[in-house]
């Protein structure tokens, strides 16, 4: 009876699964993300939706939970996408993560909350829907990105009218540019220090509108989210916004993140990856005041995600690691205390070359791309270069082209199905590792004249610590609670009735033991929200 | 008889509205004026006394309605208890654009216990419209430049230092709650005000092993028992068992979890840090909302130049950086300007010092006056109000000092004598010390002379903020129906119109300088007029867009017209204002 309708149920969610498949034929936009996310909510009892701002560009920024019971006092994870506007798959990622959980991994939640931010970036990620389409991880703030008092005065232009925005190369004796060897659409920079001399100058498409010398600096502008968090703000750049924390966007998401002192770790799709290679301690960068390096303890952590994560998504030669000042990822390990995790859940896989192809000596990301895409026999991602007039550059040969925007971040819908679905279990099997508190191998002696020495061990049985080394400094992550629930007549004559533990590693534990004076029994509890709780009754001798 | 009543009401109130401020004011006949102080205000204020937010609110409100013209009062948002923070913006209305006049910045009671902030703003507010037309420097003030005065940016824990039970050094945060020992609970064990006083002071037990003896010659006072020291036999010893206060959450601590805590002056967005490093930051910059309200009123007016807050004490004029990590944002150019003022402060404030926070009193990030100027390039001081010097006008006091005091100059007001109450752990204990309102608080009788004399100095401040004029313009025929204008645009004062930061950092715009009415050919800033050494503005020749005009200094443009008519030449500067000629 009973494998009968687990059968069924897997039916009917494949049958779910090849609905919303066939539905989504690329990523989603605004509109479409929220339909998804409300159908998400309404299919299950586990989910529940709510909008936790609304940006300055008018949409919503949603937050999805996932949990059974008490959510909010279970151990939890956020995860997190869209916090480059330009990175459309991390929105994908993370609402994919949010169907698979409820469609194919439902058992978790019994242990486990999910937060899910699909996406943090809506303002941007429009861009990859609109008439003119470019790269854009700016919300709709007005922004004067070369802050010389006038706004979005020098935006792209669609030179070439195709609706995208590329490169554009100009043939200059006095450029830094020239032609990669392997593949001549390809712009580098000339090495001087190896004799190599540019021929072209490099802008993004378009005009000097402001005739400044400078080209399209200052257009639809916006603060990045992921630009705009404390950690390392890089303050007055653009994008950055005038001071961390000023957008909607993220205000919105910490205030929330605050309140949930039950979520022990942050996982984000975005540019930062700390998975496909763990971050690294340095001593000089941990024992600074300002900390900028992952601490000792904490490293061994993070090695022990990046080899589970290796093994499990199997992808292999990632690029650097996209970590920049004012990002998300790094700030929910260095200032909010959290274990952090992050990944672009995909990137453009090595093409092996053969005896055909001009060797890519330098590993160049955009010579590989443009030859796995066509090994893939993908379309559109390339415009070639093509002649045009430029105003700006009156009898010089101006070329626009190059790679089309979205393109190398983000593949194809139907290509992601197996990493979605491997970075769902490597994040489930994650939350297995988490702590779990219980109080075991529970003694009650007699201590003579009415009194009882009771000893337990409080035992976290996951592979991770209660506490990161980081989390036990902050004030944001609690302590676990010990505490002997005393009723009339009794007393604690040795021991603490209240005690705070700072942290107990994975799979290690900590004796406690009190003196306690009278007659029935007492309770003792101990626990905290992220790491789980338990409690024990003692019947007094 | 209800309608008889109801009129008698609305005359009554009709009145009350009719009748002028200047009704409460004395007789001319039997005042004469003290030198430096508005003689006979329409608004009679005592500066001898501290007042809560809302008794602030009163009178900012009075001196606004006494002089509309001079005073707007506006809320800048509300407090975390939903308070409104109300803020005087002080100009002469009638003359220029109010925002575009250089604006000078004050608050007071960032950190809730340091209360004299307030009554300093007060004090300004009240100086300045009582003085407009009789002080000539003070009306040349107000019709040039621009002060936004926010009284209080603590406005409910300033209420929770006044009316709940505190020391002089508490609540210093605001009231929202936080979880400070990490159990769970939250300001589940504040201060106990065991004797009832008001404020909390010590608590002592008789101890057969105690370390002190109440002094024989002052029983105010305890001595500590030296190693060779012999005790005798019938002295009773006594220990000290920290601040008044009960265990009230069973964790055998005493008000480990008081209001709060986070530090409102940790939480300013230039370099914040995580409390784990800087410890008082709360969860992000400006996440309390009384600096959130004031920083977004700062972002949305460029036309600040000079700042001030108010704190308490020490008696220091304190200038960023706030943390040693930051010293590289305070360069040489800046730093000569704050040592202009600063050291023309301690002149004005005897027992005042000029300091640097990092190096001379903590290093310490988030700071309100570091937000100030490294985020937005205002000049901006920090005084710790009060000094021990006020006293006695000297720094000979010792450790008897406040004792004398209490004496001596407040008849025993300062000291709350011992007293034996039963403590639900301790015992049989007594309880006494000196009163909250002693120590870092100026007493009443001193009050007036440091709200006037910090006062001071913030003019002094102000007055240095750019003053720009179009000091000169040269015409010269080049034939052809071509003329050579030369403009020499001159700042009087000490502050350039863009800081060195603002200037490292694009922080604010250019300084426009424009002219209208011809034909513009060219336009030029120009560098060395005698060598003709010029810069041409290839774009927009009619509005040049200069970097920065300097502190006592000028700079020269020329432009290359055709056209006869008149012509008009246009200063426009974010932090120097707007000046036509």
């Amino acid at each position: 009876m009973k494998r009968q309708y687990l059968r069924w149920l897997c039916l009917c969610l494949t049958f779910f699964g090849m609905v919303t498949h066939s539905v989504a034929q690329d990523y989603n936009n605004a509109s479409q993300l929220a339909q998804r996310l409300r159908a998400l909510a309404n299919s299950s009892a586990n989910a529940s939706l709510q909008s936790i701002t609304r940006t300055a560009g008018g949409k919503d920024v949603w937050m999805l939970t996932l949990g059974t019971g008490d959510v909010d006092n279970k151990p939890a994870m956020a995860v997190v996408g869209g916090v480059d506007g330009k990175h459309l798959l991390g929105v994908e990622m993370a609402t994919r993560f949010a169907e698979k959980i409820l469609a194919d991994h439902s058992d978790v939640l019994e242990s486990t909350t999910f937060y899910v931010f699909p996406n943090m970036s809506p303002d941007a990620t429009e861009q990859y829907f609109a008439s003119l389409k470019y790269e854009r991880s700016g919300n709709a703030k007005a922004t004067d990105d070369d802050r010389d008092g006038r706004m979005g005065e020098d935006p792209f232009d669609d030179l070439d009218g195709n609706g995208i925005i590329t490169m554009m190369r100009v043939k200059d004796p006095t450029g830094d540019w020239m032609m990669h060897p392997a593949d001549d659409r390809v712009m580098i920079k000339a090495n001087r220090a190896k004799g190599e001399k540019g021929s072209y100058k490099l802008f993004t498409e378009g005009r000097d509108n402001d005739r400044d010398g400078a080209f399209n600096e200052d257009g639809e502008g916006g603060v990045h989210f992921n630009k705009n968090q404390t950690y390392a703000f890089p303050y007055f750049t653009p994008g950055s916004g005038e001071h961390p924390v000023s957008e909607l966007e993220n205000r919105a998401m910490l205030d929330i993140l605050y309140t949930k002192w039950n979520i022990y770790g942050i996982f984000t799709f975005g540019p930062g990856n700390n998975l496909a290679s763990p971050w690294k301690y340095n001593r000089a960068g941990a024992s600074k005041r300002v900390v900028t390096s992952i601490l000792r303890g904490d490293d061994a952590i993070n090695k022990l995600a990046s080899d589970a994560y290796n093994k499990a998504v199997g992808m292999k030669n990632a690029p650097r690691s996209g970590a920049q000042g004012g990002d998300f990822f790094q700030w929910a390990y260095f200032h909010f205390g959290r274990l952090s995790f992050g990944t672009p859940g995909w990137w453009t896989p090595t093409v092996k070359g053969d005896s055909t192809m001009k060797p890519n000596k330098d590993k160049n990301a955009e010579v590989n791309f443009l030859r796995w895409a066509a090994q893939e026999n993908q379309t559109d991602y390339f415009v070639d270069w093509k002649k045009l007039d430029h105003p700006d550059f009156p009898g010089q040969e101006v070329e626009v082209g190059g790679i089309a925007p979205f393109k190398m971040l983000n593949p194809p819908l139907s290509m992601i199905d197996e990493t979605a679905d491997k970075h769902t279990a490597f994040i489930v099997d994650l939350a297995a590792m988490q702590a779990s508190l219980e109080l075991v191998n529970l003694k009650v002696e007699e201590a003579g004249k009415g009194m009882t020495r009771v000893t337990v061990d409080l035992y976290n049985g996951g592979t991770l610590p209660t506490h990161s080394r980081m989390g036990a400094r902050s004030r944001w992550l609690r302590r676990i609670k010990v505490e002997v629930k005393l009723g009339r007549g009794q007393e604690v004559v040795s021991g603490r009735k209240i005690q705070l533990i700072p942290s107990v590693g994975g799979d290690s534990a900590q004796t406690l033991t009190w003196l306690i004076r009278g007659k029935g029994s007492v309770e003792i509890e101990a626990g905290v929200a992220h790491a789980g709780s338990d409690k024990v009754s003692v019947n007094l001798k | 008889m209800k309608t008889m009543i109801k009129n008698i009401f609305s005359a009554a109130l009709v009145l009350g509205f009719m009748l002028p401020a200047v009704a409460v004011a004395q007789n001319a006949d039997e005042v004469f004026r003290a030198v430096g102080t508005p003689h006979n205000p329409k608004v009679q204020i005592s500066f001898n006394r501290y007042y809560t937010a809302e008794g602030l609110d009163a009178l900012t409100k009075k001196i606004a309605d006494a002089y509309p013209n001079l005073v707007k009062r506006v809320s800048i948002g509300k407090s975390y208890e939903g308070r409104e923070m109300y803020l005087m913006e002080i100009t002469n209305f009638s003359k220029g654009d109010p925002d575009r006049k250089p604006g000078f910045y004050i608050d007071g009671n960032i950190h809730s216990n340091e209360i004299q902030g307030g009554e300093i703003s007060v004090y300004t507010a009240w100086y300045l419209t009582e003085n407009y037309g009789t002080v000539d420097f003070i009306t040349e003030m107000l019709d040039e430049r621009i002060f936004y005065i926010a009284p209080t940016i603590n406005p409910d824990a300033r209420n929770n230092y006044m009316k709940e039970p505190n020391t002089g050094s508490s609540p210093r945060a605001g009231m929202i709650g936080l979880d400070d020992d990490r159990d769970g609970l939250i300001d589940e064990d504040l201060p106990d005000d065991i004797d009832g006083n008001g404020s909390i002071t010590q608590m002592r037990r008789k101890s057969a092993t105690g370390n002190l003896i109440i002094d024989p010659q002052d029983p105010r006072k305890m001595i500590t028992i030296g190693v060779d020291d012999k005790v005798p036999a019938g002295v009773q010893r006594y220990e000290m068992l920290g601040q008044e206060g009960i265990d009230n959450d069973g964790d055998g601590r005493v008000n480990e979890d008081p209001h709060g805590y986070y530090d409102p002056n940790r939480d300013w967005g230039w370099k914040w840090q995580p409390d784990y490093i800087q410890r008082g930051a709360y969860k992000y910059p400006f996440s309390a909302p009384e600096n959130r309200n004031v920083a977004d009123f700062v972002l949305a007016h460029p036309n600040i130049a000079g700042g001030q807050s108010y704190h308490n004490s020490g008696g220091m004029i304190l200038r960023g950086p706030g943390a040693e990590e930051d010293l590289s944002t305070y360069n040489r150019a800046d730093v000569r300007i704050y040592d202009a003022i600063g050291r023309k402060g301690e002149k004005m404030m005897p027992g005042y010092r000029y300091l640097t926070v990092y190096k001379d009193l903590y290093s310490v990030f988030g700071g309100e006056l570091d937000w100030f100027y490294g985020s937005r390039g205002i000049y901006t001081f920090t005084n710790e109000i009060f000094t021990r010097f006020a006293y006695y006008k000297n720094n000979n006091g010792g450790r008897n000092l406040s004792y004398e005091v209490d004496q001596e100059l407040l008849m025993g007001d300062a000291f709350e004598p011992w007293k034996p109450f039963t403590h639900p752990t301790y015992g049989e204990i007594e309880i006494g010390g000196f009163k909250k309102n002693f120590g870092r608080a100026t007493p009443g009788f001193l009050l007036e002379e440091e709200l006037h004399r910090n006062m001071a100095f913030t003019l002094y401040h102000a007055y240095h903020m750019p003053h720009l004029s179009i000091a000169d313009v040269k015409e010269k025929d080049l034939g052809g129906g071509l003329k050579e204008i030369t403009a020499v645009i001159k700042n009087d004062r000490l502050m350039p119109t863009h800081a060195s930061q603002d200037l490292k950092y694009k922080i604010e715009r250019p300084d426009y300088i424009s002219i209208s009415g011809v034909d513009v050919q060219a336009g030029m800033i120009v560098d060395n007029e005698d060598f003709g050494v010029t810069r041409e503005q290839k774009v927009e020749p009619a509005k040049l867009r200069v970097r920065n005009i300097p502190g006592n200094g000028f700079v020269k443009v020329r432009w290359i017209v055709s056209g006869r008519g008149k012509y008009t030449i246009t200063v426009d500067s974010a932090k120097g204002g707007l000046v036509t000629r």
